[in-house]
């Protein structure tokens, strides 16, 4: 038992209080014990923890280890560069941490547009008076007032209403105003009549409550907890991350550390150890890999703005690409939301009918025609419009109006007829049609009488509220066989993929009083009880909404890529079933659940109805899209959803992808969300997919080519080791690679088009690795490889040119020694340039995909020559990196590498692709 | 396992509102129901007069449910009164009901229903008052542990609440998530994480059946306070049972107290249990 079930007096009984309201002190007490009417933020991580977290992670802890580590060398052994060298790797840290928090913050402005929703100040009886408050101050018990235009404070038990009627939009995402009563109602909680929930708005009338929840206990702060505590979690590029720096990480340590043992087995000193120890650390750590994957997403995320869906979250890019499911809504999104009727259907299809069809559906509508212009729900002006190009104009006092709601899934208005129908209509006589004797002529109804009852909605509540039907414009008993054929006719528009209503009409006498409504039931304001009985059924009109043109080539492409497609709609089934049918969405017979069996199955009966291949959810609210989410989310799916409603939020921040509609969508669903679809349509989530698979692909690419050149950067650490000769490599040269040439080749590579057939795929398993053994192994011991020869050979090239012998060490400040060094790092930047051809594609020809086809590679390769130029031959270059000019034939010698380095993965290539063919 | 049933009213709305839980528990099981109200030095003549009438339409009300019921009215300590009367009457189980001082100080000692909590010598619930409009709950949130204490007697309190109210039961577990280190966070589907249900649970929800509770269990790792939250808020439960935090001052410092966490949040009402009757008490 709910409040929504009490009598009047039994809530007062229960909450307390009473028709004069609380009294002032009592007011404060209960202020003082349930706080205040407000949203609340969950308390979550600040800022500043937030940004420290990032110079705390694991990769950082290590890369402040090599800092300190630097800076006691420095200390112990002045003059060595180690200064430079902790700076520099304080410096990656701050970039590192900088680039990521921005990647992971995110402005939380979804709960400030729900505290927008609620009110200031609000009319209350408290001792027996009534006195205006801060809406904040509202607490269980009060009697709240209110009217026209209020946005309501706080849940309440309406206890006193006059045609109050609540737009509950915000909670339900019902636009039709609803008819608030007193009576207790025995559905659900949500779904009462008798309460006004906090943050919706008084569209007309007014009334008297008793708040029984306040603050984050309303349903409205419900949804506002819910948007605000439910995290996503980390994106599977995060976690992937996370694990690709534990591992190389781990390795880079442990060959650090096992090196800087060996090194005191072969009688190395401490020193050259430590360096050592430093040098293989900071060459196995892929500095620039962070800020290169959060640029590279960023260039992405613009990528998906030109194709209409605008990203929020830098790593929602590439999660899009590992989607595996998508629960999208139907109109608007799969359709135009461009209503129009195609089929209208009477029982005999004569002439008189349909334009007694056509009164009804003009007649029954909210729409309006102003300033020659339909305004309106769709479907409302689509009938409207469809009624009076087919009649004209018709005038008629409306007297009163039974609105829509789902629950009876009808509306009913009365009507005094001014103009007649007749008048347009002439009317035919009964003879003339060979009509049944006695029978009444119905197309002449409106000459008459002048007041009338007009009813649409759903077959299956309508049909029952009628007893006649108009056969040959006579009025007739309905039986069986004529509801069967009606509903026949309804299935069969049904399953042509419209939106079917059924039409039916009824004389009236006279204006009867208002009555109270029945229990449980919905208020009937100003109409008579048998109001909606013994009516006369009209007919039925087709309405499609046509499917958006790029949709099934969209769901073609989702079906090839192994994307299921979940659609969640509050159509009926046959509608939803059809339209499925007609864009490919589903193929054989869907399993189908509607909403009223939604709320009837468990958990485990959900999951195991989500398991199956086809699914529709039909007759759906978006309240229940977070249930769906959160079951697909634990058994391992990565959903995305589509939502508009300011209560498809939480669901759009529980799935790891909430897609928010531009167009239609509320503020507190775009807040919410992860991407913005700027048209609203389908297809646009399709290729913001294919632009997602692209960049994870991309980003794998780049990985290879950054990991390629940590190979030539180690080498020289283990040669200096084993083979006793001066270091190949300083430590800062290392991250004039990693953090300097290296970084506008990478993005590059973040910008190629898409593999041909990437939307072949199957979405990538979540088993699968960013770091998986065949990555590492070209990297490493195929590309690394003929890099670290280069490199040695530059170095060894210059010292014996300059009449170096075998096991001389050589001081840090010699020239020769410089220029050999320099040629070691040249070595390197010559061979990443044939590299990042090579890592351009995994198994097609550079040819193939076009040698020219990416420019931003060109340019990359320009800055990586530029700036090496500048290291090389700048006396600043020169004095941070160490460095000396080397002769423009060093060049040269090392070109041949970076061909053989092409040339071999294109062979690679080859057998690889032969293999697969 | 309870014959004697006591609830603390006092001039506040939740106090009444814990009173009727209890007046129901008493009803179902048939227990002798008190309610006591102490009244305070100093207390104004107006909050006496209240919670005298509060006294007065509680025990009307248990009188029109055939409950057998006994008003006492004290002046005192209330902590150390409600000790007097559970000792001299042989309370099983007292019901009070937290106020929002025990929400903002209970980490520090010294509230009236934290001092009930820890020293009454019987099994006491406290009760969280925050939504009126679930007057009788007909979905029933009960976190649990991995290990349960007095498994018996939680079981037993959640059963008679649930008959009481005719209501269903959710169990609900949330379970560290599991990591590796080269691995990060692992994913379970919940048919996993059912297979790595705790014995105590297991065992837990065995007694439910006993009692023929209709129940059902849900797994979901994360953060247990605000899991638990989520929980109760995205599914509309009506009620939360849960017991007290068993966790020691250094404890809760180091890793938080959950209890406190969902006593903030909770969106629905909430009995905290702090049992006193051990296992295979043979008092069932």
């Amino acid at each position: 038992m709910k409040i929504h079930n009490l009598t009047k007096e039994e809530v007062f009984r229960t909450l307390v209080t009473s028709e004069n309201g609380l009294t002032e002190i009592e007011a404060q007490r209960r202020l003082h014990e349930f706080g205040f009417n407000e949203i609340k933020e969950v308390k979550k991580k600040s800022l500043l923890i937030r940004f420290l977290g990032q110079f705390t992670h694991f990769l950082a802890i290590l890369l402040w280890l090599a800092a300190f580590m630097s800076f006691l060398s420095e200390y112990i052994h002045p003059g060595e560069g180690m200064l430079t060298l902790g700076l520099a790797i304080i410096t990656v840290i701050f970039i590192n941490a900088i680039f990521t928090f921005i990647q992971e913050y995110r402005a939380e402005k979804a709960l400030e547009a729900l505290k927008k929703l609620l009110p200031f100040n609000v009319k209350v009886i408290r001792d027996n008076r009534e006195k205006e408050v801060s809406a904040r101050e509202v607490v269980p018990g009060d009697i709240v007032l209110i009217s026209e235009g209020d946005r309501i404070p706080a849940d309440t038990r309406l206890i006193e209403t006059s045609g109050l009627k609540v737009n509950n939009a915000p909670l339900t995402g019902e636009s039709e105003p609803v008819l608030r009563s007193l009576d207790p109602f025995e559905g659900e909680f949500i779904e009462s009549t008798n309460i006004a929930f906090a943050g919706t708005t008084v569209v007309s009338g007014s009334g008297r409550a008793v708040t029984f929840a306040t603050g984050m206990r309303t349903e409205f702060g419900r949804i506002a907890h819910l948007t605000n505590a439910v995290e996503t979690g980390l994106s599977p590029l995060q976690k992937e991350i996370i694990k690709a720096t534990r591992l190389i990480a781990a390795i880079a340590a442990a060959i650090g550390i096992f090196f800087f043992l060996l090194g005191f087995v072969i009688e190395r000193s401490f020193w050259n150890n430590f360096i050592f120890a430093i040098g293989v650390i900071v060459a196995l750590v892929p500095e620039g890999m962070l800020p290169t994957v959060t640029l590279a997403l960023a260039m992405g995320s613009q990528r998906m703005a030109k194709k209409k869906a605008l990203i929020k979250t830098l790593t929602s890019v590439e999660t899009l690409g590992s989607v595996t499911v998508i629960c999208t809504d139907k109109t608007g999104t799969l359709t135009q939301n461009k209503m129009e009727v195609k089929e209208v259907w009477t029982l005999d299809n004569s002439e008189p009918e349909i334009k007694l069809l056509m009164q009804t559906a003009y007649l029954c509508n909210n729409a309006k025609f102003i300033d020659s212009q339909y305004k309106g729900d769709p479907t409302e002006t689509a009938i409207l419009k469809y009624a009076r190009e087919a009649i004209g104009d018709v005038t008629a006092e409306r007297i009163s109006e039974i609105p829509f709601d789902p629950e009876r899934k009808r509306m009913t208005t009365v009507h005094r007829i001014h103009d007649t129908g007749c008048t347009m209509h002439p009317p035919l006589s009964p003879l003339d049609k060979g009509g049944i004797k006695g029978g009444y002529h119905e197309s002449c109804i409106m000459n008459h009488a002048s007041l009338f009852a007009f009813t649409k909605g759903a077959l299956e509540s309508v049909l029952p509220l009628c007893s006649y039907v108009l056969i040959k414009e006579k009025k007739l008993p309905v039986d069986e066989n004529m509801k069967e054929e009606i509903t026949n006719a309804y299935h069969l528009l049904m399953d042509k993929g419209l939106r079917v209503l059924s039409f039916a009409y009824k004389e009236m006498k006279d204006t009867p009083p208002p009555i109270p409504p029945p229990r449980g039931g919905r208020v009937r304001e100003g109409v008579s009880p048998d109001i909606e009985s013994k009516m006369v059924f009209v007919g039925l009109i087709g309405l499609e909404d046509p499917p958006r043109p790029e949709v099934p080539e969209a769901i073609r492409k989702c079906n090839e890529a192994g994307i299921r497609i979940i659609m969640i709609t509050g159509d009926a089934s046959r509608t939803a079933v059809a339209i499925a049918k007609e864009i490919g969405l589903v193929k054989g017979n869907p399993i189908i659940i509607e909403g009223s069996e939604f709320n009837q199955l468990n958990d485990k009966e959900l999951r195991e109805k989500l398991s199956e291949e086809e699914i529709i959810f039909a007759r759906m609210t978006p309240k229940h899209k977070m249930r769906v989410v959160s079951i697909l989310k634990e058994e391992g799916e990565v959903v995305a959803v589509t939502g508009d409603g300011v209560n498809d939020a939480p669901a759009l921040k529980k799935a790891d992808i909430g897609i928010a509609m531009g167009i239609t969508g509320t503020d507190v669903a775009k807040e919410a969300s992860d991407i913005i679809l700027l048209d609203d349509n389908f297809a646009s989530i399709v290729n913001a997919v294919e632009e997602g698979r692209m960049v994870y692909e991309n980003i794998k690419k780049f990985i290879t080519y950054i990991f390629a050149s940590n190979i030539p950067e180690a080498v020289p650490y283990l040669a200096y080791i084993l083979l006793k000769i001066p270091l190949p490599l300083t430590i800062i040269q290392i991250l004039a690679v990693d953090l300097g040439t290296d970084m506008l080749p990478a993005l590059a590579l973040g910008a190629e088009k898409p593999t041909p057939g990437v939307m072949r795929l199957p979405p990538r398993s979540f088993k699968e690795r960013l770091l998986n053994l065949s990555l590492i192994s070209r990297a490493y011991l195929f590309l690394g490889p003929i890099e670290a020869v280069a490199c040695m050979f530059g170095f060894f090239w210059v010292l014996y040119g300059g009449g170096w012998i075998w096991g001389t060490m050589l001081p840090s400040n010699n020239i020769l020694y410089m220029q050999a060094t320099t040629a070691c790092l040249t070595g390197i930047v010559v061979a990443q340039i044939a590299n990042v051809f090579a890592c351009r594609s995994f198994r097609e020809s550079v040819f193939s995909i076009g040698f020219f086809s990416n420019r931003l590679i060109f340019v990359g390769i320009a800055f990586e020559i530029a700036l090496q130029i500048f290291i090389v031959y700048h006396p600043w270059g020169n004095a941070i990196f160490a460095t000396h000019p080397i002769t423009a034939q060093m060049w040269l010698v090392l070109i041949p590498f970076a061909v053989i380095l092409f040339f071999a993965e294109e062979t690679r290539k080859l057998i690889v692709r032969r293999k697969i063919a | 396992m309870y014959k004697k049933i006591l609830t603390a009213i006092n001039e506040h709305l939740n106090s009444e509102v814990t009173a009727r839980y209890a007046m129901r528990l008493a009803k179902t099981i048939g227990a002798k129901f008190y309610t006591c109200f102490i009244a305070e030095k100093g207390m104004s003549t107006m909050s006496i007069g209240r919670a005298e009438e509060a006294m007065k339409r509680i025990f009307i009300d248990a009188e029109k449910m055939e409950i057998e019921s006994e008003s006492i009215t004290e002046t005192g300590d209330p902590a150390r009164k409600i000790h007097e009367i559970v000792n001299h009457e042989g309370i099983d189980v007292v019901f009070a009901s937290t106020r929002k001082e025990d929400v903002e100080r209970r980490f520090y000692a010294g509230t009236t229903a934290r001092r009930l909590s820890i020293n009454l010598p019987c099994s006491v619930a406290l009760v969280r008052v925050v939504h009126g409009g679930r007057i009788h709950p007909k979905d029933i949130l009960v976190p649990l542990k991995a290990r349960i204490t007095n498994v018996e007697e939680r079981a037993y309190f959640t059963a008679k609440i649930a008959h009481a109210f005719e209501s269903n039961v959710l169990l609900f577990h949330a379970p560290e998530p599991i990591s590796r280190f080269f691995h990060g966070e692992i994913h379970l589907t919940p048919l996993e994480w059912e297979k790595k249900l705790p014995k105590d649970i297991s065992s837990f929800m065995e007694h439910l059946q006993r009692y023929r509770v209709i129940h059902t269990g849900k797994s979901v790792p994360g953060k247990i306070g605000k899991t638990i939250a989520i929980e109760a808020f995205s599914k509309r439960h009506d009620l939360i049972i849960m017991g007290a935090s068993e966790r020691s001052l250094f404890s809760r410092f180091l890793r938080g107290n959950p209890v406190e966490e969902v006593l903030r949040d909770t969106p629905c009402d909430l009995i905290i249990l702090r049992p006193r009757h051990s296992n295979n008490s043979n008092k069932l």
